[in-house]
């Protein structure tokens, strides 16, 4: 316990935008460096989907995700610790944050009922009783050794209305504490509590008050990546980071979407998660600057051109649309490629963000990305309404010169409709 | 096409250089083809194949069931002279293009009139010698077989038997004619199930062409593909293509498709074939067993196979093989590997296969350096009964484990005290 031992996550802010509240930083775990803002691919059963941990490394992941929940059934806590941790079992040296299970158990298991003790279910299979505690969620968030874990949340729909979503904030601030007590490693991992409060700004900021009383080492924004209207999501989100401390990182769980990523970014946001990339990548979807190319549509049968000709991963260096239209979801390599290239979109996406909070040159960037975003589309006025909070102001909704060789704007929304569905599950 | 025989023997097999395509490497022979499906290395893509199985040139099987539908894309990209090897990512390496994918059972059936059965993805289709031609010429390989019936095995009737021999020569017949359309080497079939007379007809219908219209032999019709392969009884096999070597001339290549064992590929080898192709280590990886027979003699007892959904293994935290080189047994154990079964990953396959390739790979350059040293039958015993008392079974059983959840941890439900 001595004072010149290393804590296992140090933090610090390396540039500040001038205008709005993005940042750029450096946190530094047991396992690994990581520049914020950073963008945490989903390896949800101790594997990105298709993806080996080498290309990861090559890729200049510097921290992916683990669920408790997945991990805690397969290949269970016994067999973790007997592995020595979850770095050494799937064979990842570099960092990993592992959620509480809570979020599966409640949106996996439709038998999850929350009391102050746990989150209790009854086991579809056998019938028994399970509860998850947060003393069981940390002893098993021990186990599996991650960098950063996260404390068992009552988390609500986003849709709940009423004293529901008061009583999980405030059950949500006594769980944290009980995490606090039972983390037995704190000289290794680190623990984040979660801000919950629904849509409502007075239990929001209550939440971050009492939080903030608490000793830890960075904070984490949940309740905010349903079904939410985006109009509520900014607001909550700014809400916070305008409250949490400015010397920790900030964690905005299960986003997201490339311009929401942008966003939160520009709020203050310093961490994501989202299994949207690597999940969108199975159906043979890949992320580009202007949203997401199917890849399966007739229109790329024949197209000899890479997905992004500016992309440097190995997917765009070898293939073209042509081939990946041949094969996405005919051959299972084409999920490791897609997957792959996915990454790589969301960590340059990220990688960019950071260059231009360091040049002082962020509210451009912002610009020039909802340009390619949406390109002759209407820029989504709860985006104009979050930037401007954070004085960066986009122009008039852009015309251009260029032929409307783009989708038009209904089939533009189904595929953002699709989007969310695949989030949301 | 160039092929050069180094040396040759009558009971030991033979080593030959292999040129498919001007310009382009030399490749040894007894030589392993890689298998594809839809053009890519099964689970792999090229980037990690590269990496982590192999640098050096390759040969390509690409199979016109897998990859039918390219056809119409390849005619625009051979336009701008890139290669169908560039299009599927391997750029400059050679390819041979099949009909079937060795990979995958065949059904039986659809032998009617002119035409023969495609089976692909999208379900059977009929392909006529000029629609074949049509799309070899748009796809265009570097070396291709002649449309042939293959659709016997040891269980054919003589009646099937014989009409596989007739309709093969109906089809090449068109071929023969037509082949100068294509730049590609043409390769010969020899069909005819496990019948001599038949065999030595389809053999016949091969030599009377002028010997410049082909390159090579491809000996098919003794398997459905798919796991049938590995089932084959020695015993019946070697009579037959030992029957068919003795009336092929030496300055060609002979490739025979499928997923052989190691041990039937040995003996093939000692009979004179010369071109196989990976689907054995494919049928394996799909089956979630791990390659570890041994074919450097180290006194010791050795299993053919790893069983990755043996729970025994659950908690093993060692590699596959502890002295292999390859990426999964430098980095991975077997307790990850059986994980990653039990949850269906993605990457339990893929790294499976990178190691049962590479052991494949290092298995045939210990041939080539037998056939060199002329100890083939040393390797041969040794791989026939991996120092032990009797025979090993290099047959590959499906893997006909479902995973049930009542296998699973209990996860948190073992704090519920």
């Amino acid at each position: 316990m001595s004072s010149s031992k290393i804590p296992p996550l140090t933090y610090k802010v390396v540039a500040e935008c001038s205008v709005s509240k993005a940042r750029a930083g450096l946190m530094t775990l047991r396992h690994s460096e990581v520049n914020t803002p950073v963008f945490m691919p989903v390896g949800t059963q101790g594997t990105l989907k298709g993806i080996l941990p080498d290309q990861l490394i090559e890729l200049n992941c510097q921290i992916l995700l683990g669920n408790t929940y997945h991990l805690g059934l397969r290949p269970g806590i016994d067999t973790l610790k007997r592995a020595g941790g979850l770095h050494k079992f799937m064979g990842w040296p570099r960092a990993i944050l592992t959620d509480s299970g809570g979020f599966q158990m409640v949106s996996l298991l439709q038998l999850a009922e929350i009391d102050e003790h746990g989150v209790n279910f009854r086991s579809p299979f056998d019938n028994s009783q399970c509860m998850l505690t947060p003393e069981h969620s940390i002893q098993i968030q021990n186990a599996i050794g991650a960098d950063i874990m996260m404390q068992l949340d009552d988390v609500v729909k986003t849709t709940t209305t009423g004293p529901r979503v008061e009583e999980a904030m405030e059950r949500t601030i006594r769980w944290v504490d009980r995490c606090i007590e039972a983390h037995a490693r704190d000289d290794d991992q680190s623990l984040f509590p979660i801000v919950q409060g629904g849509l409502d700004v007075p239990l929001r900021e209550r939440c971050v008050s009492a939080l903030m009383k608490r000793q830890v080492r960075g904070f984490a924004v949940g309740g905010l990546s349903g079904g939410e209207s985006k109009h509520d999501f900014w607001r909550m989100v700014d809400v916070c980071t305008d409250h949490l401390p400015r010397d920790k990182p900030r964690y905005l769980m299960g986003v997201g979407f490339a311009a929401d990523l942008v966003v939160c970014v520009a709020l203050g946001i310093d961490m994501f998660d989202c299994v949207f990339p690597t999940r969108t990548a199975r159906f043979g979807c890949a992320l580009v600057d202007s949203g997401q190319l199917n890849l399966k549509q007739p229109k790329y049968k024949m197209e000899m051109e890479p997905i992004d000709k500016e992309c440097e991963c190995s997917t765009c260096k070898r293939y073209t649309r042509s081939y990946l239209h041949h094969i996405a979801t005919n051959e299972s390599v084409s999920c490791s490629l897609l997957s792959i290239h996915n990454v790589a979109y969301q960590l340059r996406l990220m990688r960019t963000m950071r260059e231009a909070i360091q040049r002082d040159e962020f509210p451009q960037f912002v610009r020039d990305f909802m340009a390619a975003h949406f390109k002759t589309d209407p820029i989504p006025i709860w985006i104009r309404e979050a930037l401007n909070a954070v004085k960066i102001d986009l122009p008039a909704d852009l015309e251009r010169k260029e032929d409307l060789k783009e989708e038009p704007t209904a089939e533009k929304k189904r595929e953002h409709l699709v989007e969310e569905q695949l989030t949301a599950s | 096409m160039k092929f050069a025989l180094e040396s040759f023997s009558k009971n030991s097999g033979r080593l030959g250089q292999l040129r498919i395509r001007d310009g382009a490497s030399e490749q040894k022979t007894p030589l392993l083809m890689q298998t594809t499906k839809g053009g890519s290395i099964p689970w792999l893509g090229a980037d990690v194949f590269e990496s982590h199985v192999s640098q050096k040139p390759q040969v390509l099987e690409f199979t016109l069931s897998t990859m039918d539908q390219m056809a119409e894309a390849l005619a625009q990209w051979n336009n701008q002279d890139r290669g169908v090897s560039d299009y599927v990512g391997f750029p400059g390496h050679q390819n041979v293009l099949l009909l079937r994918d060795p990979c995958e059972n065949t059904p039986s059936g659809g032998n009617d009139r002119d035409v023969l059965p495609l089976f692909t993805r999208r379900g059977r289709g009929s392909l006529t010698a000029e629609r074949y031609m049509e799309m070899v010429a748009s796809i265009q390989p570097d070396m291709y077989q002649g449309l042939c019936d293959a659709d016997t095995n040891a269980g054919s009737s003589n009646k099937r038997v014989q009409k596989s021999v007739d309709r093969t020569e109906k089809f090449m017949h068109y071929i023969y004619g037509e082949k100068n359309k294509v730049k590609a080497t043409l390769l010969a079939p020899i069909v005819g199930g496990y019948n001599t007379f038949a065999r030595t007809q389809s053999i016949k219908h091969a030599r009377e062409q002028p010997s410049d219209s082909y390159g090579g032999y491809i000996l098919e019709g003794f398997h459905s593909n798919g796991l049938t392969a590995t089932a084959l009884v020695p015993t019946q096999l070697l009579p037959i293509v030992e029957h068919c070597v003795k009336q092929l001339e030496e300055d060609k290549p002979r490739i025979i498709p499928g997923a052989y064992t190691p041990l039937t590929k040995l003996e093939l080898i000692r009979l004179g074939m010369d071109v196989f192709d990976t689907s054995y280590a494919y049928c394996a990886s799909y089956n979630f067993k791990a390659l570890t027979f041994s074919f450097v003699q180290d006194g010791g007892e050795h299993v053919p196979f790893l069983d990755i959904t043996d729970d025994a293994i659950k908690e093993e935290f060692t590699p596959i093989m502890s002295h292999c080189s390859c990426l999964t047994c430098q980095k991975h154990t077997r307790a990850y590997l059986h994980h990653l079964y039990k949850t269906n990953e993605l990457l339990g396959p893929i790294l499976l296969m990178v190691h049962n390739l590479h052991h494949y790979m290092s298995f045939f350059e210990t041939i080539r350096e037998s056939v060199a040293k002329d100890t083939l039958p040393q390797l041969i015993e040794l791989v026939r009964n991996q120092n032990s008392s009797s025979q090993v079974d290099y047959s590959i059983a499906p893997n006909t484990k479902t995973i049930t959840k009542a296998s699973m941890s209990k996860g948190f439900a073992a704090a519920a005290v």
